[in-house]
């Protein structure tokens, strides 16, 4: 993205809603399906910049819906200031948290983001939000928020920072508005296991064991991705249990007819840094929204998509809260399949879209 | 950084501390290292146009601007020789990369009290500590056991640090009922780190289980210095390549001088990443990661420290 790009100024991610995607943010999307078939499995490959599609290639993703998301997300803070926690032994992470931040900002999107230092003195400018900020790297009382909770306002997605004591990882610290239905309230303080506890499957696999494993070790410099999915009714970012209330309702009224503009598929670009003066792990979640119609946009992935939504292991979908309208999605995406063969690869494989 | 070949640096000054022990200060070639979090170690790489050596030190101090790291270098005994060559011939001017900084023994942050015990080269990890430790307010102790005749270098290396908390013991004759007693006075949410040689850590770990401390307030690093053995042949089950191990080479740099990708991370037996499976063949295992199943089963061997008791080892590799 450069300043040319112009964010999207309305959207709306509560009713009533509002979300459109571009024909290039949707050839963006990070679609999460390689195959036609899905089980869990250790997705892990090195965060570098470069990925079959464009929403991978930057530290951190920021694309047409940043403005909008931002102010999303200090609406849910204003309304719930919980949703920002960090506890007091993480304060070297939270550093660690602007260096990294500001750092690939400013070398990913130069027209967006700028960041001088002259030894602790770093001056920061946020061009989208009109943010203009001194202060003095390591001293918290120059800047207007804590510096975890200052820099993830100023970022998509949702932030956990994990410290790493006894041979485990414990989450003790982050900034979740944007979930699929779990509480950084509730998680706070959790070790590794504790948090993955409700995940269905994985734990008997041995993929928590491996995954704990392998965290443990990951270094500075070399982050890690993977890609994550569920589905979401609504272009809602908040589906979060404290507020179940207002959006685990609107699961009942999908029919075959509204499942295009009603069922999302929500992807989650996670990825794990890292940090290297407090050896704290941060853990990033970018969530993408795109419903049924956009993906229907997109020749290979429609057809992808009906096949491993029509196959789901039914544990996983309980889990991921799909039952209640997973077959109005498979019935709409049906038309599109016609049995072909698809390419491996989450590619789109078409720089194009026509609209039908 | 080059994620292969680190971060180039050069030795710019070396400081002879003892007889035995020198300090280097190492000056990044391009731009500067990152943070670093006490506890880390890093991945050296050294040598001349006949060897490189590849060896694990704990990183003293990074300097406020990131250009340069401090390490402190024992002259081991036995030894493959890395230790010995910069000790030998680490003068200003030599090319020392930084492979990689990784962090097996932190700071429980968590913890009220701090109490340090360390021996001989085993105070490198613990400078770093205090330096943290001094600068974020934490309550903290350190005991530090050393030869005698080392005695005024270790205070030497010492002098920077707030002399309140510290005491350095000359050898161990009156140690075993002083490391009692201290231990028995700290409150019982002080957490308790160990380093230095393997017999003194597990005397501190018998004599803090002694004195009630639960095994989770207890942390050490027990990093194993790759020591040569006899040689031994492997062959690669996969490539089908048949290597040889000399004696004063470890496993893991026998298989990278043959050109083969093989995994690792500490270099030194306590993080896991070189396991790699045995088809064939008796491991003599030297690392502290497996189990005592795994060990007895034979059918896996951590490649950066461990060697062979048969002649011929066949690997997954």
């Amino acid at each position: 993205m450069s300043i040319d790009t112009t964010f999207r100024s309305a959207g709306s991610y509560r009713a009533p809603y509002l979300l459109e995607n571009s024909d290039a943010a949707i050839l963006r999307f990070p679609f999460p399906f390689p195959e036609d078939t899905y089980m869990y499995s250790m997705n892990i490959e090195p965060h570098v910049k470069a990925g079959e599609v464009d929403s991978l290639r930057r530290t951190f993703d920021v694309d047409e819906h940043y403005v909008v998301e931002c102010q999303e997300k200090a609406r849910i803070l204003s309304e719930d200031p919980k949703r920002c926690i960090v506890l007091p032994h993480m304060q070297k992470a939270e550093w660690d948290f602007i260096e990294l931040a500001m750092n690939s900002l400013s070398e990913d999107y130069p027209d967006l983001f700028h960041l001088s230092r002259d030894g602790m003195r770093w001056h920061w400018i946020n061009r989208p939000l009109n943010i203009d900020q001194h202060f003095v790297f390591g001293d918290a009382g120059t800047l207007p928020y804590a510096p975890f909770e200052f820099m993830a306002r100023q970022m998509q997605g949702d932030f956990t920072l994990q410290d790493q004591r006894d041979n485990d990882l414990w989450m003790d610290g982050g900034m979740v508005t944007s979930q699929a239905d779990w509480s950084l309230k509730f998680d706070l303080g959790m070790s590794f296991k504790q948090w993955h506890a409700p995940v269905p499957k994985a734990g008997e696999m041995g993929i928590f064991d491996r995954g704990l494993r392998f965290l443990l070790m990951l270094q500075h410099g070399m982050p890690v991705r993977r890609l994550n999915w569920t589905m979401t009714i609504n272009p809602r970012l908040d589906t979060s249990p404290e507020n179940f209330t207002i959006w685990g309702r609107d699961r009942t009224v999908v029919t075959d007819d509204n499942a295009k503009d009603l069922v999302h598929l929500r992807v989650e670009l996670q990825t794990l840094f890292r940090l290297p003066r407090s050896n704290a792990i941060l853990f990033a979640v970018r969530c993408y929204l795109l419903p049924l119609r956009d993906i229907a946009l997109v020749h290979k992935w429609r057809i992808r998509l009906h096949r491993v939504l029509r196959d789901l292991d039914p544990a996983l979908s309980a889990y991921k809260g799909l039952d209640l309208y997973r077959a109005h999605a498979v019935h709409y995406l049906s038309q599109f399949d016609n049995n072909e063969l698809t390419s491996k690869g989450i590619s789109p494989d078409q720089d194009i879209i026509v609209h039908m | 950084m080059n994620p292969v070949t680190g971060y180039a640096a050069t030795i710019s000054s070396v400081d002879m501390v003892a007889p035995a022990l020198r300090r280097f200060v190492l000056s990044c070639t391009k731009g500067t290292f990152p943070a670093i979090s006490p506890g880390s170690h890093g991945i050296f790489a050294f040598g001349n146009e006949h060897r490189i050596w590849k060896n694990a030190y704990s990183i003293v101090n990074r300097s406020e601007d990131g250009k340069t790291l401090e390490i402190i270098v024992r002259r081991a005994e036995p030894s493959r020789g890395g230790s010995d060559f910069l000790y030998r011939h680490g003068k200003p001017g030599l090319n020392v990369s930084v492979i990689s900084i990784s962090n097996l023994f932190p700071i429980f942050r968590t913890g009220r009290r701090h109490l340090m015990i360390s021996a001989g080269i085993g105070i490198t990890p613990f400078l770093s500590y205090m330096t943290e430790m001094q600068k974020s307010g934490m309550d903290y102790a350190l005991h530090h056991y050393t030869r005698p005749e080392e005695t005024s270098a270790f205070k030497a290396i010492l002098s920077p640090y707030d002399q309140s908390r510290i005491r350095v013991n000359e050898g161990r004759q009156n140690a075993v009922s002083s490391l009692s007693m201290l231990l028995e006075r700290e409150p019982i949410t002080s957490h308790l780190y160990v380093c230095g040689p393997d017999s003194f850590m597990e005397w501190v770990r018998q004599t803090a289980a002694e004195a009630g401390y639960v095994t989770a307030k207890v942390h050490s690093e027990r990093f194993v210095s790759p020591a040569g053995g006899r040689v031994f042949e492997v062959r690669l089950a996969r490539s089908g390549k048949t290597i040889t191990v000399g004696t004063d080479e470890t496993l893991l740099e026998a298989l990278e001088n043959a050109g083969i990708a093989a995994p690792c991370l500490c270099r030194g037996g306590a993080c896991g990443m070189c396991r790699v499976a045995v088809i064939d063949g008796r491991p003599d295992h030297r690392d502290h990661v497996l189990t005592a199943d795994e060990r007895d089963g034979g059918n896996v061997i951590l490649t950066c420290v461990s060697r062979s008791l048969s002649p011929t080892l066949t690997l997954d590799l």
